[in-house]
């Protein structure tokens, strides 16, 4: 810390501190026109400028990036720094008379335009004064570069290359946000939103988030979902070897720093224009050593989390070179990545536990591990032939398979074969969140983790410990999140990157802060007010509808809410004794069986009776406050409360009520 | 190739010594960019052909060399080592050079530069003032080394000042020599070149990252070719002051900015690196020893503000070439945020030396007292390109604390025609303008900085008592108006302001009060700018407004230009002495001049647009200009 003066105030500042966030942490105002706390400081409008005495040297320099090394008095009032300021803003509104942030500026520090005439004189209200604070906006928050200056002396003046409408643009809206006198406008009327201003205010808002919160929250920008890698090795979560552990001491190789240097990104990668967050990233120039491209430099779009956690550690792979390729084929034959990386750790754990041998799988050796061959089934997976063929049914026939032809144990596989309604599991273990695995077999669509995601809120911060509060998580989360699907928004930007004031809120695992800003956006596009209540009410008949659908179609009562055990605890005797402490300590003071002196084996049955009665519960709260009979399906008095009467809907249900 | 190293440098520059002296004479044509305008490389060719259409290839050798300084008078044409110099050349003048004097020994006299006073020919270029007065370091090499062929550069004792401080293995020692040296940077800020070196060292203790040596070749002042003078003649100096410079500071690479539009320095820099490389003088292991170093050009588009420091190095790293904040020092994080000493040409060209001969020799050379603080004074000498109304024109190289008087009217020769002298401006476009009362100050950084100007990169314009001051402070703002790059307010609205002001004042439509806002704007782009090159902008206005300012009280006041240059505010009228010999009605461009054969003509001022011209070819003084 080093102590400085400031107009005879002392102040303790952190080396390296800027003089302007050290004057106005200690309320001192010192005027701006190009700063802002979003983007770096340029120094370019001066007004900022500040008497400093160091070694006892009197020096003017402008506080905005004057970094504090050392024992200064700073001056912000001083004769000369106040003369200086009515001079400049003299000469400046010589050339933009009518700027209302100069014209307040100027009454403020006693500056009145000249008799002079300045040649480039502009009279607008909106002029650009050339701040600079949307190209830097540009470059720092959207990372794009789109606009920029040209020309030299007076002759500058803010524009898109060759001074065209440039369609790289992507409209975010960040220069318009920070641009001090309006000179610079977005026009986006085409959607026709009822009040533009609206949302671009949020957008805005969501924009400088980003940027200011992003690198320290999650970096999304930077490495996107594959910075999940090391914090869910860190706390047990990440799927090994078919879900049987949640941490690995190789995963290191496949963390994000491997990956922020295998990306390459020329410019933000975001799904749509506009995006901010951008997490979507790439690896250019990547050699493929297998396959019909072998030998040529493609791109490889990702990986993302899952892609790393699935196609790596959940198969026993640790190579980024392997993942990225598997990656790349997935991607360019439309396999989806969770589901080949889910099918594939199930094949390896039936063929290290003799299920299946060379003879079955065509010659191929498919221990955990092995990346090759499990690229040789990519392919042949694609080209329709040998196992290939078998391994892309899903885990779901494969069991089937397995069982009448290889004379498998059904048990065993049913336990081990990670899938849910036909649908293999997404790469987060969940065996010590109850609410997770809720949130995955209870899911509409099978195991997959966009209805909800309450691990952390679960078994970390503790936030939901009853029945009834996990219910009311997957009452509430599964239904938020069907609304992002009904706008066509992104889910990312919701939680990825949090408001600092978060925590103070009464619910902050809803993130109300955001919460707030999705009614305003609403509301700006549509004209209609919007709160959570309207919100969940507008999901829970699309989302009861989908249940009927499910059971139509076969799979909308009880029996398919289960998933397989290796979901909710220990399936083998080394899965329990790989984390035989934290178990043993469940049975002793949760289940209140004392496990001295208890075969694995015996711990292992009293723990699966305990759990899989957890979670008989859990399904009974969840169907309870979803108005949902005691199978799993919608009342008619549900329905009807919704405003689905419609009889051919009912007809689907009516059958099903107890 | 031979690859040079510690034992054989000696033997490659005996060899090339003993090949040179093998001819009875050396024709060192001038090939620096302004005599090569003046159709330098086609006399070298007729010079070659004559040669050797006399069959005196074996005895006479020729050779293109850099500028020789004295630019005023080129074509040039120097006989060495016998040092007869020639001057104004023609095509035609060869076969008189090579069938009179190699061939008939009697050098041509009328070829030669001759006495101002007696018109007497001056046979010996040592004898002549122009460079009798100067003293080589920087230029050291001018004319006498063929800047293409590194062997020429090896003969003069080149590289030996790198090959004994690689020898010893003291990078200390290097550094120690510039320290004593007191060198100060010759692009203008005056800083000491050791002291600079030494805190990039420390930085990169400090920072652990890599530095670099830049050489800042991006002189963008008008009317000033130090720099690209010393690279066109003697571009091996440069690079071996930067080796010397990377050594002593542990750099692997270095840069030279250069701007695009010195084509010639580009080429021969390029070629004296290929050449550099081809040796072993540059790359990895140098002369068989442990220092690895290569320097890579690069070349700018132009930009006045890309010879800022900062604005150099965001050019050097792709980005517009706009300064930035120097609150964290270059040599702690400049090019790509690692630790840079920047220097310009001149300044390198002065490390080799200063090794060679030690840093006392150097410092006892110039001003004040450097010995305990190289801020004591200015030692060494300085490079100056002598411009405007001056009859000697060219390079000068002189000690520090020379007066500015024996630098015009010593070396310079005086202002032509017998006019006044009135100002020399210094230290290019933002430097100031001093008046006859500072003739006989010592010229040296802190002299120039007391009086309203800078040493700037050396450039000096003399100018005569037919110059307007107001309009020579018009003329350098609209140069940096066009050339501030608008980044920062204080320099984009200064200049432009301050040139409008201006601009009206010579307009005859100054009013009161103008003084008073040229000062406060200058005042304003002093404390504020964001760069130097903003701050001292306002010095042409302030040093005008300082030592001339009754003539801006007389443009404002009486609408008179007492320089007689302002158009709006001067009259051409013919007086009596007028014998009608026609011939300025004849010249005059509209007509405008009217009168019969030997009777008075007169002027129809509604005609007339004041180009000057009937004055300048009057023979008889019978133009009044009022």
């Amino acid at each position: 810390m080093i102590s400085i003066s400031i107009d005879g105030k002392t102040i303790e500042v952190e080396e390296g501190t800027f003089l302007l966030d050290a004057a106005r942490g200690a309320e001192i105002p010192i005027p701006t026109l190009c700063h802002h706390k979003a983007l770096t400081s340029d120094g370019n409008c001066r007004l900022c400028l500040t008497e400093i005495k160091v070694g006892g040297k009197t020096k003017m320099v402008t506080a905005c990036n004057y970094p504090i090394r050392e024992k200064i008095e700073a001056s912000t009032t001083s004769d000369k720094v106040m003369e200086f300021r009515k001079d400049l803003l003299t000469m400046m509104l010589a050339r933009w008379p009518n700027v209302s942030i100069l014209k307040t500026y100027a009454k403020q520090y006693g500056a009145t335009e000249p008799s002079y005439k300045h040649p480039d004189r502009n009279e607008a209200e909106d002029a650009c004064i050339l701040c600079s604070r949307c190209t830097r906006a540009c470059s720092e928050v959207a990372w794009e570069n789109i606009i920029g200056f040209e020309g030299r002396g007076s002759d500058r003046h803010v524009t898109m290359p060759f001074g065209e409408q440039y369609n790289r643009c992507i409209g975010c809206a960040m220069c318009s946000n920070v641009c001090p006198t309006g000179a610079l406008k977005v026009y986006d009327e085409a959607n026709n939103p009822v009040d533009s201003a609206q949302v671009k205010k949020y957008g805005a808002k969501l924009g400088e988030e980003m940027t200011l919160l992003d690198d320290d929250q999650c970096k999304m920008r930077r490495v996107g979902t594959a910075h999940l890698v090391e914090i869910m090795d860190t706390y047990d979560l990440l799927p090994t070897h078919n879900y049987k552990f949640g941490s690995h001491e190789e995963s290191h190789k496949i963390a994000s720093p491997i990956w922020l240097k295998m990306l390459t990104q020329n410019t933000p990668d975001g799904c749509w224009a506009g995006c901010m967050m951008s997490c979507a990233k790439c690896i250019e120039g990547f050699e493929l050593k297998t396959g019909p491209y072998k030998g040529e430099k493609v791109l490889v779009d990702g990986p993302e989390y899952e892609t790393a956690a699935g196609c790596g550690s959940n198969m026993g792979i640790f190579d980024p070179f392997a993942v990225a390729e598997i990656n790349f084929y997935c991607d360019t034959y439309g396999i989806d990545t969770i589901s080949f990386g889910t099918c594939m750790a199930f094949v390896m754990e039936c063929y290290e536990n003799g299920v299946i041998d060379k003879d079955k799988t065509g010659g191929l050796e498919l221990s955990f591990g092995a990346a090759d061959n499990s690229l040789e089934i990519l392919h042949q997976m694609a080209r329709g032939e040998g196992f290939g063929v078998t391994v892309g049914q899903g885990v779901r026939k494969m069991k089937k398979k397995f069982v009448e032809e290889f004379f498998a144990d059904a048990e065993f596989l049913q336990d081990i074969g990670m899938e849910c309604k036909g649908l293999e599991y997404s790469e987060y273990v969940t065996k010590e969140s109850l609410a997770q695995q809720g949130g995955f077999a209870l899911a509409s669509k099978g195991p997959q983790h966009d209805e909800a995601w309450l691990i952390f809120m679960d078994m970390v911060n503790k936030q939901i410990p009853t029945f009834e509060d996990k219910a009311e998580a997957l009452h509430f989360f599964p239904n938020f999140r069907t609304w992002f699907g009904l706008m066509g928004l992104c889910k990312l930007p919701w939680n990825d990157v949090e408001p600092t004031n978060n925590a103070e809120y009464d619910e902050p695992h809803k993130v109300p802060g955001h919460l707030e800003g999705y009614y305003n956006f609403y509301e700006g596009v549509t004209g209609k007010k919007l709160d959570e209540g309207k919100m969940i009410t507008m999901s829970e008949r699309v989302y009861n509808f989908q249940r009927v659908f499910n059971l139509r179609m076969g799979f909308g009562t009880r029996e398919h809410d289960y998933g397989p055990y290796r979901a909710m605890g220990p399936v083998t005797d080394e899965e329990y004794e790989s984390r035989a402490e934290r178990y043993d300590e469940q049975l002793k003071n949760v289940v209140g069986q004392d496990p001295a002196g208890m075969s694995t084996s015996d711990k292992k049955a009293a723990l699966r009776k305990f759990r899989e009665e957890q979670y008989d519960s859990l399904v009974n709260a969840v169907y309870k406050r979803r108005g949902w009979t005691n199978n799993g399906v919608p009342t008619v008095e549900k329905l009807k409360s919704l405003g689905m009467d419609m009889p051919w809907l009912l007809d689907v249900v009516a059958k099903h009520q107890e | 190739m031979t690859q040079i190293n510690f034992t054989n440098l000696g033997s490659a520059a005996a060899a090339e010594k003993k090949r040179l002296a093998g001819y009875k004479a050396m024709l060192m044509v001038c090939t620096g960019t302004g005599c090569v305008s003046a159709k330098a490389f086609s006399l070298l060719d007729t010079l070659k052909e004559e040669v050797s259409k006399h069959d005196l290839d074996k005895d006479f050798l020729v050779v293109g060399t850099g500028c020789n300084g004295f630019c005023g008078q080129g074509p040039i044409l120097v006989v060495q080592p016998q040092g007869v110099f020639y001057q104004r050349l023609k095509k035609t003048d060869m076969t008189r050079i090579v069938e009179e004097h190699l061939i008939g020994g009697k050098p041509v006299e009328d070829l030669m530069h001759r006495e101002l006073s007696s018109n007497e020919p001056i046979h010996k270029m040592d004898d002549i003032p122009f460079f009798s007065k100067q003293k080589l370091i920087a230029l050291r090499n001018k004319g006498l080394v063929d800047p293409e062929n590194i062997d020429s550069y090896f003969a003069r004792d080149g590289y030996a000042a790198l090959k004994e401080a690689l020898e010893k293995g003291s990078s200390k020692g290097v550094l120690a020599e510039v320290k004593t040296s007191a060198l100060r940077g010759r692009g203008g800020g005056g800083f000491p070149a050791g002291v600079k070196w030494a805190s990039c060292i420390a930085a990169v203790d400090k920072t652990g990252k890599e530095p670099v040596v830049v050489c800042n070749a991006d002189e963008g002042d008008p009317g000033a070719f130090m720099d690209r003078s010393i690279i066109e003649t003697d571009p091996h100096t440069v690079l071996e002051g930067m080796c010397l410079g990377a050594y002593a500071i542990g750099a692997k690479e270095g840069f030279i900015y250069i701007r695009k539009e010195y084509p010639l320095a580009v080429t021969r820099l390029e070629k004296a690196i290929s050449q550099a490389r081809d040796r072993g003088l540059l790359g990895d292991g140098i002369m068989g020893s442990d220092f690895s170093f290569d320097i890579i050009v690069h070349r700018g588009a132009g930009a006045f503000v890309c010879g800022e420091s900062t604005a150099l190095m965001a050019s050097m790293e792709g980005r517009a070439g706009e300064p930035s904040p120097k609150y964290i020092h270059n040599v702690e994080s400049g090019y790509k945020d690692r630790p840079t000493v920047l220097n310009n040409v001149e300044t390198w060209a002065n490390i080799p030396v200063i090794v060679e001969k030690g840093g006392k020799w150097f410092a006892a050379i110039g001003t004040g007292d450097v010995s305990k603080d190289p801020w004591g004074g200015s030692s060494g000498t300085k490079v100056f390109s002598l411009v405007g109304n001056i009859n000697n024109t060219g390079l000068v190289e002189v000690p520090m604390g020379i007066t500015m008087r024996e630098i015009i009217f010593d070396v310079g020769g005086g202002i032509p025609d017998d006019r006044e002298f009135k100002a020399v401006q210094t230290g290019g476009p933002s430097g100031g303008c001093l008046p006859a009362s500072l003739l006989d100050e010592p010229v040296d950084f802190d002299t120039l900085t007391k009086a309203g100007s800078m040493m700037g990169s050396g450039g000096m314009i003399v100018m005569d008592d037919h110059t307007c001051m107001v309009d020579v402070a018009k003329y350098f703002m609209e140069f940096l108006k066009t050339e501030s790059c608008g980044k920062c307010n204080p320099c984009r609205e200064g200049t432009v302001t301050l040139y409008g002001i201006l601009d009206r004042i010579t307009r005859g439509e100054g009013v009161k009060g103008d003084i008073d806002d040229l000062e406060r704007i200058s005042r304003v782009m002093e404390a504020g700018s964001l760069c130097q090159l903003g701050a001292t902008a306002c010095n042409p206005v302030l040093s005008t407004l300082r030592y001339f300012r009754e003539e801006y009280d007389a443009h404002i006041n009486e609408k008179r230009c007492p320089g007689k240059v302002c158009k709006d505010l001067i009259t051409f009228t013919i007086n009596d002495e007028c014998n009608g010999c026609m011939v300025c009605a004849k010249r005059c461009p509209t007509n405008a001049i009217s009168g019969e054969k030997k009777a008075k003509h007169t002027i129809d001022q509604n005609e007339c647009i004041k180009c000057g011209i009937c004055n300048d070819v009057c023979k008889y003084d019978a133009v009044n200009v009022e």
